[in-house]
């Protein structure tokens, strides 16, 4: 068997950076979408996502990865991944439009005989009721893009999960050497399975989040500090050391909060009991909130007309999405106040706050604020000096979710300094040092 | 559901007809709204018996079209416990119903209770399912069912916890009772130990934020908290220590499981950014000298 040509069709962020992996091993790769402006993009090297790597993994892939809007370009490819971001609502709802109207497009336009692998997530159910091809030559592949490492993740997997219409059946020899070129477990099973262990990872990722979430607020309480417990978690076995045990402000991004959703939906559908679902997305809520609360009591309620600076727009590090952010709800909460907000990737948008001054630069947000808030934890703000921080507040407050600054150094500046699960400052002062 | 305002900048209204303009937190309100230069019309239970059978009729030739509504008035447990106060309850506000049916309202504010909330979750917000356990409780929720359902206003809804402050009308265990016992006895009578968190909120702040919600026609629902809880405990602490004797503190034997309760107010920081709760010393500090200054010094 030759080498197989593989396709991707999509070319958002799932796709672009799925395309570029395979390309990466070795693999003849044809990138199609139908947007003419976005493919033209992508031919001028300027890419629509922030990932760290991307860049230097395209470049390396030279001829063997090509951008097309022309979807007859298919037709050389022996397997062909559908790969567009599906769209959700604010409730996470996704609207599948788009992704089947693209996989009739592609079938239309693919060799007979070719493998079509939908990459895009869909709900169960989904790809055994597509009409399209042949069921023997279709599959869903469960991806675990993670923004801000998406790269890593597609060029070093895990494992491969892989919807067949019949697991008992060995995968497509052409589809199965693009898997085996990455060297890692494959795990065949249904369609159905496949489509709900994507789900059901996120939940387990959602609830580890929720659960050092609802201890890292009681340690904020009673003086314990969840950054000496999450260690301890992780070196059992049980749990493990990648958990996800760093506590945050809810769950945001808009990929799992669609989970959550989906299951919600199939729950009630069903009659299947869910009430834990409901309670994830409700401390998902709560925590949101967590550094309004904090800026309200420490802050806000003994002050007219505060200035607040803020670092950090996205929802997370790396990323350009806004999607959720719990920093733009909070700069939209804080009407009240004046703001001077910073982000390295996204410029804030006037329409959130009337009085928000977006500056060039991380120190300048804190030019004469009453309290700064780090919302977002960027690499490059674990450089900035607590004393220099201190030196251009005219307050002392710093609300850092994610502990960007050190905590010692940021109490040697005289600052204080709120975080995530730590004991509040009061707290520590008077337990550590009576 | 949550606060949303008509009026993003402060407005006057028309007038204000309060309903329940004698009670405890009725005083305050109709206080509050002279203070502000707005008109109002106090209504108390001797003016109009809204339980009465002709009560709709009667409060509607009371009210003007674009009247501002805050419906205050309700029979609180100490004036009954049984079906027969719940149905009262209900009728009244079967009648301010009526009464928005026959004329055009700007607003419609009332006030509802926190004992829609059972004790089974302790920290409430307002996403926190409505459970009542008791009469008192079914009855605030119905009355809120009511009014969404047939009242004819932009309607607001403040679920109240406890309120303190000098004047308070019922006897209720908490910062009035404690504070009536120690003058009275020299001492403050606690169930258990008073380890029993709440949220007590003074009589003057909840005025005040009613005060807000009538200026911005805000319509939706909101729990009246502070969002620090005090244990009753410390509350009866408090007051000893803000009189000029000494006071005995007296536990009792527990006859009920110690519940808590403390409320998420991140919503009311949402909808007003500016309010700002007294500190419970402070409140029970003014209730002290306001409650010895009404009985003559």
């Amino acid at each position: 068997m030759s080498t197989p040509v593989v396709g991707f069709a999509g070319m958002t962020h799932l796709g672009l950076i799925s395309a570029s992996a395979v390309a990466g091993r070795g693999f003849e790769v044809v990138c199609f979408d139908a947007d003419p402006a976005l493919i033209d993009r992508l031919n001028r090297r300027d890419w629509p996502v922030l990932e760290p790597g991307l860049d230097q993994l395209i470049h390396g892939n030279g001829t063997r990865q090509r951008f097309t809007a022309q979807r007859n370009d298919l037709k050389s490819c022996d397997v062909v991944y559908v790969a567009p971001d599906v769209p959700t609502d604010d409730q996470g709802t996704s609207d599948f439009t788009g992704l089947t109207a693209l996989i009739r497009d592609v079938a239309g336009a693919m060799k007979p005989d070719a493998v079509m692998v939908v990459l895009s997530q869909v709900p169960p159910g989904y790809t055994r009721a597509l009409d399209v091809g042949s069921p023997e030559r279709r599959y869903y592949q469960v991806e675990t893009l993670v923004f801000g490492q998406a790269v890593e993740r597609a060029t070093k997997p895990e494992r491969y999960i892989v919807g067949c219409a019949d697991p008992a059946a060995p995968l497509d020899a052409r589809f199965r050497a693009v898997l085996d070129a990455f060297k890692c477990p494959i795990l065949p099973m249904r369609y159905e399975s496949a489509e709900l262990a994507k789900i059901s990872i996120n939940c387990c990722l959602v609830a580890s989040v929720t659960v050092s979430n609802t201890l890292a607020e009681l340690c904020e309480e009673i003086g314990a500090d969840w950054s000496e417990i999450a260690p301890a978690l992780k070196l059992d076995r049980r749990i493990g050391a990648y958990a996800y045990l760093a506590p945050g402000l809810g769950i945001a991004g808009g990929n799992l909060e669609r989970d959550l959703a989906t299951v919600r939906r199939l729950a009630d559908a069903h009659g299947t009991e869910a009430g834990l679902i409901v309670a994830w997305q409700r401390n998902s809520r709560y925590r949101r909130d967590w550094p309004l609360r904090q800026l309200q009591a420490r802050v806000l309620a003994g002050s007219a007309e505060p200035l607040i600076g803020v670092l950090g727009v996205t929802y997370k590090e790396n990323t350009r999405s806004i999607k959720n952010s719990p920093a733009v709800a909070l700069i939209r909460e804080l009407a009240s106040c004046r703001l001077r907000v910073f982000d390295p990737a996204v410029q804030a948008a006037a329409e959130w706050h009337p009085r928000m001054t977006p500056v060039e630069e991380a120190l300048s947000a804190c030019d004469g604020a009453d309290a700064l808030v780090i919302m977002t934890p960027w690499p490059q703000f674990r450089a900035l000096e607590p004393r220099a921080i201190a030196g251009r507040l005219r307050g002392r407050v710093v609300v850092d979710p994610f502990s960007v600054l050190d905590r010692a150094a940021a109490a040697a500046a005289g600052l204080e300094h709120v975080v995530l699960g730590a004991p509040s400052p009061a707290f520590s002062a008077k337990t550590l040092h009576p | 559901m949550t606060l949303s305002h008509a009026n993003n900048v402060p407005q006057k209204p028309a007038r204000v007809v309060v309903l329940g303009a004698g009670g405890f937190i009725g005083r305050r309100l109709v206080r509050a709204l002279t203070d502000a230069g707005i008109e109002s019309v106090a209504l108390g239970s001797r003016d109009i018996d809204l339980a009465d059978g002709a009560a709709a009729a009667r409060l509607a030739e009371q009210l003007r079209r674009n009247d501002s509504v805050v419906f205050l008035a309700a029979l609180t447990p100490d004036k009954g416990r049984d079906s027969g106060t719940l149905m009262r309850n209900l009728a009244m506000c079967r009648a301010v119903c009526e009464a928005t049916q026959k004329v055009e309202l700007a607003h419609l504010v009332c006030a509802s209770s926190d004992a829609v909330y059972s004790f089974d979750t302790a920290l409430i917000s307002e996403e926190t399912p409505s459970v009542p356990v008791d009469l008192y409780g079914a009855m605030h929720r119905t009355r809120e069912l009511m009014l969404a359902a047939e009242a004819k206003a932009p309607l607001a809804i403040f679920r109240i916890p406890a309120l303190y402050g000098a004047g308070d009308t019922h006897n209720s265990y908490g910062p009035n009772r404690f504070l009536r016992q120690a003058l009275k006895d020299g001492s403050i009578a606690l169930f258990g130990n008073g380890e029993e968190m709440r949220d007590h909120v003074c009589v003057d702040d909840a005025a005040d934020l009613m005060l807000r919600v009538v200026l911005q026609r805000s319509t939706g629902l909101l729990n009246l908290a502070t969002g620090t809880s005090t244990s009753f405990h410390a509350v009866a602490e408090l007051i000893a220590a803000g009189l000029d004797r000494p006071i005995l503190i007296k536990p009792s034997a527990r006859q009920n499981p110690v519940t808590h309760r403390h409320f998420d107010v991140t919503n009311a920081l949402r909808a007003f950014p500016s309010m700002r709760f007294r500190p419970l010393k402070d409140g029970l500090t003014a209730m002290i000298a306001d409650t010895r200054a009404m009985a003559g010094g």
